[in-house]
């Protein structure tokens, strides 16, 4: 048995039927559906439909919680799973990390500062102080002195998936012991009103699989996993409750929304996530379906089950009607339900159904029975087809996922859209009127490349990423690949476009809807619109994670190319200014005298070295994520950089210095240990005198490494800090 | 109440960003969705909120405007109709 293996060792969950594992399953046993009229804002248009809405007031001192709605959901189902797994953090916090997904982030406390500036014409900005979607994974990891790496996913509805999918990987590649992750996200108007938008809400309650099925009902809630290596669960004699032995992704590549007719995408992950664990599909015992309730997902479900398991599907069912559809949670909610099913050898019933579709032709298991279960397996699915698909076992099956060690891969090529021209960017009424000297890419040139219906309906953040992505590759690289990755890191993502939707909502009380705007306000539409683009097929990420967005991304990719999931990949970044952004990082400091806001998208094109007529700018031989503490401790990030690579050649320091002020004196003392720890000189360089100030600006610095290692032929690494708390170091070599 | 098409295809054009198409270029007969302007069904739904900010029609399910959506001429039945209703 591998002993790198992961494992389950402890559980939370906060969803509308209960708080904790044991009230949740009561309630399944039951039949206690988590459904109720909406009470959290009122909805002038559709009224009280029903939602899975968490009644406990979450803003109880007893609680002793901070952060957005969100981030509290994440904290409640963080500390029943810490207690459940009977784990000291501080035995381990070297080695332990977190990882999220997140939909939403703080949208629902944002709302109330966008009405509030509506309504009364006044700023507020406290409200979004929690915006993004890493607040939860920085509130929550500064607290418990987790030095591990973190990462917050943002792929829609498959989010929470594909954080423990993507933690997995992270336990299995030995880059932690153990990861807490799993997703939350609560109720918002934003995805209220964006859904209703899409007219894919049934009014009564959604009926996942049934011939009557109208919609989806919308939830909220938070689960969280302790996942460790086995070797570290068995060492600290843990209770090993499940295993995650497979996992596995990928992306329809074929609309914004709607899903694949047969299911393509769907299928590809599920096929992935058995070859993983090395597993046949006959061997599942129980499938928790995505099963929404929609039309259309459910059907093009059911086709990729008949494809996989033909005439044999295992017994399944969707919890969507049980917990409510909680976005970026659902994934890890329903992870709860499939390692509970396993360990009480039951089935989970899927509420809601009443008759069979003969479109669909399959019943779901309707009651709670017993079974004789083994390895049961989950499915999520997100906007722009994005899919994740994890498998879990019982403890003592003979299950082990394939393993793949390090290697460095080549980048390609890197595409740059980049500053253009140095302007003035202006902010428009409502908010606050002013001008900002801003480094900003103007017009975007190359925008003539674009379809027409690719420039009408793609936002120019999402412009921005394809052309980035179009310069990255060589001519020959054509589209329609199924084994090319995508992973596109963002800070605030679509923040212009979810503004725009939340402002004409909340003006016009639902009124006029604007369909289009909602799915591109989604972290992941950038990546999704350059899946379809380049007919990209593997997997399909969008990790937001402040300043190292970049790195997570580049992370991401290089794991899909070294196991063997892809061929090629596209790892990049995108940020853009926009009037919120604008006004609220003046607020929040974002910028200072020295330092101009910018904006700007990178994409590398990156390929395994073993290709030998393949062109190589340079190697990116790892890539490394954590967190620091303050006071800061150079000497550690030094040991912390030789454990990544070696640093007796010297070479080029590239980092964020220039930006954020209180973290030049990090930069620069890093910079100077260096020289010391390693003998050997190493030049420190910066680049956000070029790119502006912005989130994701590292992928600039990428892009510049990389010229530098090209160039130069000399060795550089990309050393980003967030003032977060996140830190990440990416090593280039010729 | 007869609906202009030149008006509802210059709505069309206005709602779903297509400014580089003249509304003369537009058959009245002509499949709006898939092959004919390839249209998808975001821009289906985009077609929904057009109808109720222009025409005041409020369409609550997809099942119930697809047939509406076939062509300019089907659009324009469909709102003579549920005007006239």
């Amino acid at each position: 048995m591998a002993s790198r293996s992961p494992v389950v060792t402890g559980l939370g969950i906060v969803a509308a039927p209960g708080h904790g594992v044991e009230a949740v399953w009561t309630a399944l046993a039951g039949g206690a559906g988590g459904l109720k009229p909406l009470g959290l804002f009122p909805s002038p248009r559709h009224g009280p439909v029903p939602v899975g809405e968490i009644q406990e007031d979450l803003n109880d001192p007893a609680l002793h919680l901070r952060g957005s709605r969100s981030d509290r959901l994440a904290w409640l189902a963080v500390r029943q799973a810490i207690a459940s797994a009977s784990l000291s953090l501080s035995d381990h916090r070297d080695r332990a990390g977190m990882l999220l997904g997140s939909s939403v982030g703080g949208s629902y406390d944002s709302e109330r500062f966008l009405e509030i500036l509506l309504k009364r014409r006044c700023m507020r900005a406290l409200p979004t102080r929690y915006h993004e979607c890493n607040s939860a994974v920085s509130l929550i990891a500064a607290n418990l002195g987790l030095l591990g790496p973190c990462m917050t996913i943002a792929t829609a509805c498959s989010s929470g998936a594909l954080a423990l999918a993507t933690a997995a990987e992270m336990i299995q590649s030995g880059e932690a012991d153990i990861m807490l992750a799993g997703g939350a996200d609560s109720l918002s108007r934003m995805t209220w009103g964006g859904f209703h938008a899409l007219l894919l809400v049934d009014a009564e309650g959604c009926r996942p699989f049934d011939a009557q099925r109208n919609g989806m009902s919308l939830g909220e809630g938070g689960a969280v996993l302790v996942l460790e290596a086995e070797e570290t669960a068995r060492a600290r004699g843990a209770n090993i409750l499940a295993r995650l032995g497979g996992w596995g992704a990928s992306c329809d590549a074929h609309h914004a929304t709607a899903p694949h007719r047969e299911g393509r995408g769907a299928l590809a992950a599920m096929r992935s996530a058995l070859a993983r664990a090395g597993l046949e599909p006959g061997a599942m015992d129980y499938l928790n379906a995505h099963g929404t309730g929609t039309r259309d997902n459910d059907l093009a479900e059911a086709r990729a089950l008949r494809s996989l398991f033909g005439e044999r599907v295992p017994p399944f069912s969707s919890t969507k009607h049980f917990f409510g559809h909680a976005l970026a949670a659902s994934g890890a909610l329903e992870a709860v339900i499939c390692i509970e099913a396993l360990r009480r050898q039951l089935l989970p019933p899927n509420l809601g159904f009443t008759s069979m579709d003969p479109a669909i032709g399959l019943e779901p298991v309707t009651a709670m029975r017993s079974a004789s279960l083994t390895h049961v397996m989950s499915n999520s699915f997100g906007f722009g087809g994005n899919n994740a698909v994890l498998i879990f076992s019982h403890p003592d099956a003979a299950v082990a996922p394939r393993e793949a060690p390090h290697m460095p891969v080549a980048v390609r090529g890197v595409g740059v859209i980049g500053p253009g021209t140095r302007g003035l960017k202006e902010i428009e009424p409502p908010l606050p009127a002013g001008e900002v000297a801003s480094v900003d890419c103007g017009p975007l040139a190359g925008a003539g490349e674009l379809t027409m219906n690719q420039r009408r309906r793609l936002s120019r953040l999402m412009q921005m990423v394809v052309l980035a992505a179009r310069r990255s590759v060589t001519a020959d690289a054509t589209g329609g690949d199924p084994r090319l990755a995508v992973a596109i890191g963002t800070g605030m993502g679509c923040l212009g476009d979810a503004g725009i939707f939340l402002e004409n909502l909340i003006e016009k009380e639902e009124r006029e809807p604007m369909p289009s705007r909602f799915p591109a306000s989604v972290h992941n539409a950038p990546a999704a619109q350059l899946a379809i683009d380049r007919g990209a097929q593997g997997l399909n990420a969008a990790p937001t994670t402040a300043d190292i967005s970049f790195e997570c991304a580049l992370w991401l990719a290089m794991r899909q190319l070294v196991t063997g999931e892809a061929d090629q990949a596209l790892a990049g970044a995108v940020d853009e200014l926009n009037k919120y952004l604008l006004s609220i990082g003046q607020r929040w400091g974002f910028w200072n005298e020295t330092t101009q806001p910018g904006e700007g998208a990178v994409v590398a094109a990156l390929g395994r070295v073993s290709e030998k007529d393949a062109p190589c700018l340079a190697r990116v031989s790892a890539v490394r994520l954590g967190r620091f503490e303050r006071p800061f401790d150079a000497a550690r990030e030094a040991r912390w950089m030789a454990s990544a690579t070696d640093l007796g050649e010297g070479g080029v320091l590239y980092t964020g210095a220039g930006g954020w002020p209180e973290l030049d004196p990090c930069y620069a003392a890093v910079a100077d240990m260096l020289g010391r720890k390693s003998g050997s000189s190493w030049e420190h360089r910066t680049y956000k005198s070029m790119c502006g100030e912005y989130h994701s600006a590292s992928s600039f610095g990428f892009a510049q490494a990389v010229e530098c290692v090209r160039a130069e032929r000399r060795r550089a690494m990309l050393y980003t800090l967030s003032p977060r708390g996140f830190k990440a170091l990416c090593c280039l070599q010729p | 109440m007869v609906i202009s098409t030149r008006e509802l295809k210059a709505n069309i054009i206005a709602t779903l960003r297509m400014e580089e198409i003249e509304p003369d270029q537009i058959d009245d007969e002509a499949p709006l969705f898939g092959e004919g302007l390839g249209l998808d069904s975001i821009d289906a739904l985009e077609l929904v909120a057009m109808l109720e900010k222009d025409y005041a029609i409020i369409v609550k399910d997809m099942e119930e405007g697809r047939p509406a959506f076939q062509s300019v001429r089907t659009l324009a039945e469909f709102i003579e109709r549920k005007k006239a209703s």
